[in-house]
């Protein structure tokens, strides 16, 4: 590893306690609960429902495939929780998948929810759980979930989730840092692979056919082997003027000298890993491509000096700013305008604190960095005519500053100390 | 159809991507007329597709819904959210797009621009959020709001030719990986390996790699729904269903098959008695049946209670309608639709089997998009001799 982990502390501890070599799967879970009914308790919910897959693993740990959102939506594991019930319910298709720890009377046949009518049985059982004063949350509604429910008023269970989750266990963090490592040994062995003539599905196959083996339980995006135009005009027209990323990937044929963002997220145990780098086909970096880096490695270094508990969204995003003058010069963020600097990870593999978004800097100011909360930092350096470069390095805050869940070279670029 | 394929061809390629869509748009706009709405607003990544044919970037898991796509009755114009024209269609132009925004604000003032939104009287959507509800209370106060998700579940289970041609080549690409798994199959191997296996052969065949985790399980001690890091053992049963996608399209089949060696008679036993019910049931889904009545096939053919639905519409990834478990009873069976139809059969001592195949509903006998027989399966076998091998 290079220079740009040499800012971190050496006691990666978050509340006092050390980020874990194994998760503890079984702890992770306990844990994760108290925090979701404390959030409820904090919000004044009694039952929150959970319809999102994401929030449902995090409510239940449950195991489910990971699948394409027609069939997650429609076959979708659904999960109730009471405030004074450390076990949650959960309605789904897939029993197996319930972990040892939810007895067999909190696990329940599917609600279909997203079908005109639930199953009767379903309703009845869902209702039995829902007292008739209760107060009852949800993160998401369907037609058939508000009937099922009597009509009643529906509070803000997105809010509520979002509260619990925003600051991670030591053990969410050990499953993040496994998801990255199992991501990026993978990615070791198909950087070499991408080659003129080389498919970009291929590099998804042989990217998959090593994370799997490796241990990953599924995936979470396709992976992206995105071709960089030279120039914003040599690419899609977009909304914004800015470069399009990320674009879907076919079946290309990679052509000596492309010059690839990649970008792909595998997952373990519900917890995605998110790797970013720059990639050139067949080629070694032009001086120029090695000035990009090197402008992209001045503002990932600015803004990880800008982390630390009580620092603020904003202080990140004018960090990285003052880093760049020659985006500053050009009325441009080094980052993608439709994107952010700084997004948070953990069962989703975008969420908060989203950092330098079109939320404006006030709402930057507003977020206060505290121990738990993990940035994946995105600088891209955008350098028309010459295409730009992407990459991207994972931290999560701790007591005492900030400490790193990726750990990946950047070849084939020089990094500044001589690394790559 | 030509035969499933990837590559272009001079004379215009298999499916009529441009035939497709028109199609999908024609059926669309009548339906909105029928149901009298002036503006449908759609969240949902498979009715967003449906509606504009637009290639979309996949992800894993369900998402909430926001209105990314606008369907205006007046003027036929979709509006997409789209940052930029790659994977859009060329018949919506790019003043028809707008950008993606996380403040709520930018957001809703896209979609409240869109010409027709103000002033409608009647508006579908096929999701909700507090967001659109305050976006529809300022915008078009007077409108009513109704479910479209009904709609338009019924307009995407009846394919055209050219669907089921796009269908038919994921068909096609699954069985590939069917092939690969097959044949990597061994003691010792894990499912995890198999899905690794899987994976593989998709990229290699070109065709882009949809999130399925539910590709291997060993039946033995029954139903898996994950795969599992257990080294399969000589004897093993195991349950192939491979999943793959075409244009959007997605394909499936299940076969199973015994690991390292040929079927015992008492697993051959239950391969035959899972086959016998599954073609029952796929007998059974001809126009106009219901189904009660292909739940009554399966189970009068000997089937027993299922880990999953008998049947799951297939297209842009999982339709209705689900069979099984509990719903769809009621569901009646037009000419057109493209229906996973699966089974499981479960004996103690023995294992479990699993086999899906998918067809068409006719009028008459439905037609059968996947081909691979059923039975021994090895590597060494080849095709191996089969029970009852799909028509």
């Amino acid at each position: 590893m290079g220079v740009t982990f040499a800012g971190a502390t050496t006691s990666a501890s978050v509340g006092g306690t050390p980020i874990p070599d194994e998760p503890d799967l079984a702890r992770l879970r306990v844990e994760r609960s108290a925090r979701l009914r404390d959030a409820m308790r904090g919000a004044g919910v009694d039952v929150l429902v959970v319809l999102g897959t994401s929030g449902v693993h995090y409510a239940t740990g449950a195991r489910m495939p990971s699948v394409d959102p027609a069939r997650a939506t429609l076959l979708r594991p659904v999960a109730v929780v009471l405030a004074d019930d450390p076990l949650p319910h959960l309605f789904t298709p897939y029993p197996d998948g319930a972990c040892g720890r939810l007895a067999d009377d909190h696990v329940h046949p599917p609600l279909f929810v997203d079908l005109e009518d639930i199953p009767a049985d379903a309703v009845r059982t869902l209702t039995e759980l829902v007292a008739p004063g209760a107060s009852v949350a949800a993160d998401e509604t369907t037609p058939a979930l508000v009937a099922a429910l009597g009509h009643r008023p529906i509070g803000n269970g997105a809010a509520v989730l979002g509260a619990a989750r925003i600051a991670k266990t030591p053990d969410e963090l050990a499953c993040l840092r496994r998801a990255q490592w199992i991501n990026e040994q993978a990615m070791a062995h198909v950087q070499p692979l991408a080659r003129p003539g080389t498919r970009q599905t291929e590099l998804t196959g042989a990217l998959l056919r090593r994370a799997f083996e490796l241990g990953a339980t599924g995936v979470g995006i396709d992976s992206i082997w995105q071709v960089v135009p030279e120039s914003k005009a040599a690419g899609p027209w977009t909304f914004h003027g800015d470069v399009a990323y990320p674009t879907p990937t076919t079946d290309r044929l990679l052509r000596h000298g492309d010059v690839l963002w990649v970008d792909s997220g595998i997952l373990y145990e519900g917890y995605p890993s998110d790797f970013g780098r720059t990639w050139i086909v067949g080629a070694d970096p032009t001086p120029r491509q090695q000035a990009q880096f090197e402008r992209w490695w001045a503002v990932m270094q600015a803004t990880l000096d800008a982390v630390a508990p009580g620092a603020t969204g904003g202080d990140l995003c004018r960090a990285a700013r003052a880093a760049d003058p020659i985006s500053a010069s050009e009325g441009r963020r080094p980052w993608l305008d439709h994107f952010y600097l700084v997004h948070g990870l953990g069962v989703d593999s975008a969420e908060m604190p989203l950092l330098g978004t079109d939320l404006g800097e006030a709402f930057d100011d507003s977020v206060v960095l505290e121990p738990g909360m993990v940035l994946v930092l995105e600088p891209v350096i955008w350098d028309d005519g010459a295409g730009g470069h992407r990459a991207e390095d994972i931290v999560v805050v701790t007591d005492d500053g900030w400490a790193p869940l990726s750990d990946h070279p950047y070849a084939p670029f020089r990094t500044p100390d001589g690394g790559a | 159809m030509t035969g499933p394929g990837l590559a272009a061809l001079p004379e215009g390629g298999r499916v009529d991507f441009t035939r497709l869509r028109t199609d999908r748009r024609r059926r669309l706009l009548a339906a909105m007329a029928h149901a009298g709405l002036d503006v449908l607003a759609l969240g949902r990544p498979a009715n967003i597709a449906f509606a504009t044919g637009a290639r979309q970037l996949w992800t894993a898991g369900s998402r909430p819904f926001s209105p990314a796509c606008l369907v205006v009755a007046a003027d036929e114009r979709i509006h997409l959210l789209a940052t930029w024209d790659e994977g859009v269609p060329d018949d919506i132009p790019r003043e028809q797009l707008f950008g993606l925004s996380w403040n709520p604000g930018i957001a809703t003032a896209h979609v409240a621009a869109v010409p027709g939104l103000a002033g409608a009287r009647r508006v579908g959507a096929d999701g909700t959020s507090p967001s659109w509800r305050r976006l529809l209370a300022e915008v078009a106060p007077d409108a009513e709001v109704v479910d479209a998700g009904p709609l338009l579940a019924g307009l995407r289970a009846v394919k055209s030719a050219d669907e089921v041609a796009a269908i038919e080549t994921a068909c096609a690409l699954a069985e590939g990986a069917l092939e690969a798994m097959a044949g990597a199959l061994a003691p010792g191997v894990t499912t995890r390996q198999l899905l690794a296996v899987h994976a593989e052969r998709l990229g290699r065949l070109g065709a882009p790699i949809v999130p399925n985790e539910s590709v291997a399980q060993a039946t033995t001690h029954g139903h898996r729904s994950v795969v599992d890091d257990v080294p399969l053992q000589h004897g093993d049963l195991v349950a192939l269903s491979p999943s793959a996608s075409y244009a959007g399209h997605e394909g499936t089949l299940a076969r199973t098959v015994p690991v390292g060696g040929a079927l015992t008679p008492a697993q051959a036993d239950l391969g035959a008695a899972c086959r016998s019910a599954l073609d029952a049931a796929v007998g059974a889904c001809r126009a106009g049946a219901t189904g009660a009545a292909l739940l009554e096939a399966w189970e009068s053919a000997g089937g027993g209670p299922m880990p999953g639905p008998l049947v799951v519409g297939v297209g842009l990834g999982a339709e209705q309608p689900i069979v099984g478990m509990g719903v769809g009873a009621d569901a009646e069976l037009r000419p057109g639709m493209a229906l996973a139809v699966q089974g499981w059969v479960e004996r103690d001592g023995v294992g479990g089997w699993l086999e899906r195949d998918v067809v068409v509903v006719t009028d008459g006998v439905p037609r059968t998009l996947t081909r691979w027989p059923s039975g021994d399966l090895t590597p060494a076998s080849g095709l191996g001799s089969g029970h009852g091998a799909s028509s």
